[in-house]
């Protein structure tokens, strides 16, 4: 083999002079810039994907032990380009080629070197691994199929494909549910000993002529834009004594005949640094002296600028090498470094985890929208408020998808039913499998859905029936009633909005009080066949101070005081008036109590068929309603803006703020409407929400069990009200004197 | 068809490549430290067409930093390795930030689009706010006044991972500006790709080199560039 072989070639030129046969304790050691690594993002998600695809099958590829995988790559560098960064060597989605004994192509910015990866399974491996047992593998072969830099050398391997000499090594642990990759790094060296000394080193403009430094460069450049030779990183240089440079590759070494030229072997120096070679140069050194006995080396470490050979960075320098004494013994296991100081850990989170993906994917449309056209669309509320829908049905699965369309992200569905087979067409966060088995129950399976749909979400489920004035309650039911009364009230005080999007008119008055009693924005949908409802509800009452509430309270146990009663809601009603009048509720303009209502049918009441496009349209409408709400400087007590037939009369991005819209799909048209708080509402009057403020949840019992209880009240209030004006008439009036109240 | 883009700022595939070919030329020639653009070609399954479809890139855009306060990367492990006599132990002493540029054309839009990621030198990619903190000042005063420039981060059409991406929507409007008012000495297409770097450019800190946009343009209008995009308050 090779090694039998010895070859004269011309001496290289004698040392300078300066430095005499026994100085050799007075040169320094040459000392290697080691390699700097560099794994980009591809090349981790290539593994992640590998790795997820062989988890599945019994057989692992390469198998080291059973504690992980190993495979075949390569990394890749090239020279140095730049004066104050070294080329580092980089592993990237090429590096894991498909088939592994698939040549992995370079070019001249990507020269490939082989390496082994091992991939371990757990953390606790990673740390177990054997490091330095694994760098004596890469020295020198332990089993038949590994591959090593010292056999590679003498078998002569190295002279045909010489990017083994700059092999690599890596361990690594992928924890693919935090997305983090640690790793480590090894660029094998064999180690000489004693080891390798300096003569001199230089910048290579000094040490040639300008002819042979045009040479040079002409013969740099052509190799390294030559597809046969640009990712060859090393070779030999002889440079004839008319100054003609020729580059050659290392097999071609055998054949050559010295004729008393100047000799440099070459390298691709990744390192930046003047006076100091890159850890290339160690295996070469080793191979040389190896593989071709000689001793004193001359070098070339080759770097360039913008494509270019650069004679300034690049250096030239003299080396002696000793062969060490045990590497002419034939089992031998030479000495190895090269593992990296430390360990590394990359974490790809950011732009691996499919969820945080999806979000801000979802973020963008918001934000092109903002930067378009809504300068003032306020991304931080909408993903801050916390909305209630009380109903998961047509009008609940379409507004809360809305909301989601608008970056809107906590949600609490609220539902007492379970998805029914006629569900799942109309009720858009169904799905045929939600039926079966009795079917799921509705607000949880609608919040299962809104997570599917967007894992961020943060969806709640609550399953509680709404108590409704006119269904009354056995008394043993009574406590229980009363629980999910307090619970609606804790759950509406926990929100920021409150969608009412119920199946009846009378579910809709308790959260309609609670509402008012808070002032919480509360938007209403009713659907009838073919016509719809939205609005938003106007503030409640402003709460009263305690001294008003006992006034209140003595003045209506007396009975027949009635004009005390009248005072002090008189006296209400002009604070509120402070404020300009209340927008008007969804009982506002209702003449009778809620009551059951399966007899009594109007136009707004929840039909149980409905044309199935008005469940979108209304529900859209509601959100856009509400985002229109949040935008708006006053919030609940926006003032209500009807739509005008000037195009553009709004000031607002966003447009008016109505407080009611109806539409009509027969007549495909809709209309915008303001309705004022009515004195005599059953659910948000002054007299209503302070009885509820003063008696709390008796008041409610009794208005659900006793429907005309409301009807008292509020007819009271009106009654009071014309009281003391007819009292007023008459101081002026005296013809009105025998008018009977 | 190339009289009617000229008229409407937007660019077809095949002008697309000529005008890389030209910025792929004009660079290597022109006086500047960055590095080179490349034009990587891409290969479709056969269709019978001959299709010169790829995209440019510009990688290893060094942003060198000295830091005195190194950022030392979590301790992972008490022991270090033990180094021979003949390595050499290095302390770094600056914080090198590498950066790609790829120009890739948009079908959609019939514009070229700006795609970018930076990483640490191990590799670790770089949110946009540490990119932001390399840019220039007047880079980030256009992205926070522009109209026109908005980043995204959307996946890289040829490489399927997540890079930054100035948004295309608008470039063809102030591309109609550029390029109409500077027809002296404008071969179309050619320098269509110089023209729309030099602006999108600024938002990213690349820099042309002054001879390429002065090749392209007159003195006048070389010098408005950069403030055509503000100009127009009705863009």
């Amino acid at each position: 083999m090779a090694e039998n072989r010895t070859w004269t070639v011309s001496s290289p030129p004698p040392p300078p002079p300066s430095s005499s046969s026994d100085s050799s304790s007075e040169r320094q050691i040459l000392r290697f810039i080691p390699f700097q690594s560099s794994a980009d993002e591809g090349f981790w998600r290539r593994l992640s994907s590998l790795k997820l695809d062989t988890l599945g099958l019994d057989q692992s590829p390469i198998p080291i032990t059973g504690e992980f995988f190993s495979f075949l790559s390569a990394c890749f560098y090239a020279p140095c380009s730049h004066p104050q960064v070294p080329n580092p060597l980089k592993l990237m989605a090429e590096s894991l080629p498909d088939d592994p004994l698939q040549l992995v192509i370079g070019n001249r910015n990507k020269c490939p070197v082989p390496g082994t990866l091992y991939n371990t399974n757990t953390l606790e491996s990673f740390r177990a691994l054997d490091k330095d047992a694994l760098l004596k593998m890469e020295a020198r072969k332990v089993k038949s199929l590994d591959f090593s830099i010292f056999d590679d050398i003498i078998s002569g391997k190295a002279d045909e494909d010489c990017a083994v000499l700059s092999r690599f090594l890596l361990i690594s642990f992928a924890d693919l549910k935090k997305w983090t990759f640690r790793h480590w790094f090894a660029f094998p060296a064999l180690s000489l000993e004693p080891p390798a000394t300096l003569v001199n080193i230089q910048p290579a403009s000094k040490v040639f002529s300008s002819e042979e430094a045009k040479s040079l460069s002409r013969a740099c450049n052509e190799w390294r834009n030559s597809n046969m030779t640009a990712g060859v990183p090393f070779f030999f240089i002889v440079i004839a004594s008319n100054a003609q440079v020729t580059i050659r590759p290392l097999k071609d070494w055998e054949a050559f005949h010295g004729d008393g030229e100047k000799l440099l072997f070459g390298f691709y120096d990744p390192c930046n640094l003047p006076s100091n070679p890159g850890w290339p140069l160690r295996n070469f050194l080793a191979f040389i002296c190896l593989r071709w006995k000689i001793e004193n080396i001359q070098f070339l470490c080759y770097r360039e600028r913008r494509g270019l050979a650069d004679l300034e960075l690049s250096l030239v320098g003299e080396a002696v090498v000793l062969l060490p004494q045990d590497w002419r013994s034939p089992c031998c296991v030479p000495k190895a470094v090269g593992w990296e100081l430390k360990p590394k850990l990359m974490n790809l989170a950011a732009s691996m985890d499919p969820k945080r993906l999806a979000v801000s994917a979802a973020d963008l449309n918001l934000k092109l929208m903002r930067w378009r056209t809504l300068p003032s669309l306020d991304i931080n509320i909408l993903s801050s408020v916390k909305c209630l829908l009380l109903g998961a049905g047509t009008l609940g699965c379409q507004v809360a998808r809305m909301l989601m369309a608008w970056g809107i992200r906590r949600i609490t569905l609220l539902d007492s039913g379970r998805v029914a087979m006629s569900n799942p067409v109309r009720q858009s966060l169904y799905t045929f499998e939600d039926c079966l088995d009795g079917g799921e129950l509705k607000a949880v399976a609608a919040a299962k859905s809104l997570k599917r749909i967007f894992p961020a979400v943060e969806a709640e489920s609550i399953n509680l029936a709404i108590p409704m004035p006119g269904h009354p309650v056995p008394a043993q039911e009574a406590d229980n009633v009363l629980k999910d009364c307090e619970l609606l009230q804790s759950l509406i005080a926990s929100h920021d909005v409150v969608f009412l999007l119920t199946d009846t008119r009378e579910s809709r008055w308790l959260p309609t009080l609670i509402c008012a009693n808070e002032s919480k924005v509360a938007i209403t949908a009713a659907l009838g066949f073919d016509s719809y409802l939205v609005m938003r509800h106007g503030s409640g009452p402003r709460p009263v101070s305690s001294d008003m509430l006992d006034a209140t309270c003595n003045a209506s146990d007396k009975t027949g005081d009635v004009n005390a009663i009248a005072t002090q809601m008189h006296k209400l009603s002009t604070k509120n008036e402070d404020r300009g009048q209340r927008l008007g509720c969804y009982f506002c303009n209702d003449v009778v109590a809620p009551i059951d209502s399966t007899s009594n049918r109007t136009l707004d009441q929840q039909c149980t068929v409905t044309r199935p496009g008005l469940a979108p349209i209304a529900s859209s409408l509601a959100v856009e309603l509400l985002v229109g709400i949040l935008h708006h400087p006053k919030r609940i007590n926006a003032p209500g803006e009807i739509s005008s037939s000037i195009v553009g009369s709004s000031d607002r991005p966003l447009g008016i703020l109505p407080h009611q819209i109806r539409g009509s799909l027969p007549q495909f048209s809709q209309l915008t409407l303001l309705g004022y708080s009515s004195k005599s509402c059953t659910a948000c009057s002054d007299a209503v929400v302070s009885e509820f403020r003063r008696k709390g949840m008796e008041f409610v019992l009794q208005a659900i069990n006793q429907p005309s209880y409301l009807e008292d009240l509020t007819g009271l209030t009106e009654l009071m009200e014309s009281v003391n004006s007819f009292r007023v008439d008459w101081d002026e009036d005296d013809s009105d004197a025998n008018v009977d109240d | 068809m190339g009289d009617q883009s000229i008229c409407d700022g937007s660019l077809s595939a095949d002008d697309f490549y000529v005008a890389a070919k030209s910025l792929c030329e004009l660079w290597q020639s022109a006086n500047t430290s960055l590095p080179n653009w490349t034009w990587i070609p891409f290969k479709r399954i056969p269709t019978g067409i001959s299709c010169n479809e790829g995209y440019l890139s510009l990688e290893n855009v060094f942003h060198v930093k000295s830091s005195k306060e190194l950022v030392s990367s979590q301790d992972l492990f008490q022991e270090e390795q033990t180094v021979d006599s003949a390595t050499v132990v290095q302390v770094p002493s600056s914080v090198i930030h590498a950066y790609d540029f790829h120009i890739i054309y948009s079908f959609s839009y019939r514009n070229p689009v700006l795609y970018f990621h930076g990483h640490k030198y191990d590799g670790q990619p770089l949110a946009l706010d540490d990119i932001q903190e390399d840019l220039p000042e007047y880079s980030l005063k256009l992205i926070r006044e522009s109209k026109w420039t908005f980043i995204t981060f959307e996946e890289h059409p040829y490489l399927h991972q997540p890079w930054y991406m100035l948004h295309p929507c608008g470039t063809s409007e102030w591309m109609k500006l550029l390029i109409g008012g500077a027809l002296h000495g404008n071969p179309y297409p050619a320098n269509y790709l110089v023209s729309w770097l030099s602006v999108v450019g600024q938002a990213v800190g690349l820099r042309v080199p002054s001879s390429l946009t002065s090749s392209c343009f007159n003195d006048a209008s070389s010098s408005s560039i950069g403030q055509c995009v503000e100009l127009d308050p009705s863009l």
